[in-house]
């Protein structure tokens, strides 16, 4: 099956990919989106000082 | 003169190092007078394939941001260094790590359940993990790996210049961007921000006074005039490379230490520990337990930005 990769997603913050399947008649099949990146919010958080944490979650997203 | 290309590429990053390059406001129109941008996923429609065929050495300057965390960012850290004839390491990530280096404090495994599986906000019951291949009914997906570590840029590959800052701030973007203009580039591994520390530009008075008790930031109102360290607050100052034009400090609010160690610093951590104890009323074994429990979080306070670029990399590893 024919794949076509759009990588990166631009004009917007983040990171991201889509590949699209194509099947024989060039309809598409079926598509993924992927998000390539992690940082680890969810647990670098933890055990952090309440106080600080206004400090490190816009980090999150700066756009 | 033919114009400069420019690249701007962001890695484990937020969006705000390219959103402070917009922040220069109508001063953009100079750089577009002076450079093509080439490659800027924030803002242009460029794809890594379009990069992969650019011929080596041919954009004059990268500006990348973000910490390499994964197979994916370093393989585009190593792109944009052969076809970039200067690749600057741009803002806190891409130069000490940054806050994403806070989760060198946990391992790659604990950051994954925690993400995908424990986060209550999660619907994940066959628990799931990202795999870096997966077979679907059309085909097969890939995801880059994740590293262990998050590095700097400079871990990764060989880096002309540092722009320290969480983000950058306006004047220090200029300054890069009049330095191409004039093409006054300063010798290879210049950090682009001040050659003092921020308490060498802070304007507070400092008075010499030893403290008897550290307080969280919440616990007292202080006074906008007087040393925030000196107020008993754990501020950076003394650790941190000035720059940013007091930012934080301005405000009330004591400096995290966003434009790394100043120069001569090795371990930005180790320094402010060492400014700690010389500001610090103990005089006994009594006081100094006390002072150490009065700070809270301390590796995660004085390597806020810094981990990936400290002595200590990372939390050291359980047995694996």
């Amino acid at each position: 099956m024919k794949k076509v990769s759009i990588d990166p997603i631009t004009r917007l913050e983040g990171h991201g990919k889509i590949e699209i399947f194509l099947n024989d008649d060039g309809d598409v099949a079926n598509a993924y989106l992927q998000i390539p990146e992690l940082r680890g919010f969810e647990k670098f958080c933890e055990g952090r000082p309440v106080e600080e944490i206004p400090r490190i979650v816009p980090r999150i997203c700066g756009v | 003169m033919a114009k400069l290309k420019l690249a701007l590429y962001w890695a484990g990053a937020c969006g705000g190092c390219d959103v402070a390059v917009l922040d220069v406001n109508e001063k953009i129109l100079d750089v577009a007078n002076l450079a093509d941008i080439v490659f800027w996923p924030i803002a242009l429609d460029f794809k890594y394939h379009h990069v992969e065929a650019m011929p080596d050495k041919s954009i004059d300057v990268c500006l990348f941001n973000g910490c390499v965390r994964s197979s994916e960012q370093e393989h585009i850290a190593k792109m944009l260094r052969a076809k970039s004839k200067v690749l600057v390491s741009f803002g806190s990530c891409a130069c000490f790590g940054g806050i994403p280096a806070l989760a060198n404090f946990s391992t790659r495994a604990e950051i994954m359940e925690r993400v995908y599986i424990e986060a209550p906000s999660n619907e994940n019951p066959n628990k799931t993990l990202p795999q870096t291949k997966v077979k679907v009914a059309e085909g097969e997906l890939t995801l880059p790996e994740l590293f262990e570590d998050v590095l700097t840029l400079a871990q990764v590959v060989p880096v002309e210049y540092f722009v320290p800052g969480c983000p950058p701030t306006v004047d220090l973007i200029l300054k890069v961007v009049n330095a191409l203009a004039t093409n006054s580039l300063p010798p290879v591994g210049a950090i682009i921000a001040s050659d003092k520390t921020l308490c060498d530009e802070c304007d507070r008075k400092k008075e010499n006074k030893k403290i008897t008790k550290i307080y969280r930031t919440q616990e007292i109102i202080p006074d906008p005039e007087r040393c925030l360290l000196e107020q008993g607050l754990l501020c950076m100052g003394p650790a941190t490379r000035g720059g940013c034009g007091a930012l934080c400090v301005k405000v009330n609010i004591p400096c995290r230490g966003c434009f790394g160690p100043p120069p001569g610093v090795a371990d930005q951590g180790a320094k402010l520990v060492s400014a700690i104890a010389s500001i610090y009323e103990a005089k006994d074994e009594k006081d100094i337990a006390r002072m150490v429990n009065e700070v809270v979080d301390p590796a995660g306070t004085f390597y806020r930005f810094g981990m990936s670029n400290s002595m200590l990399k990372r939390k050291r590893s359980q047995k694996r």
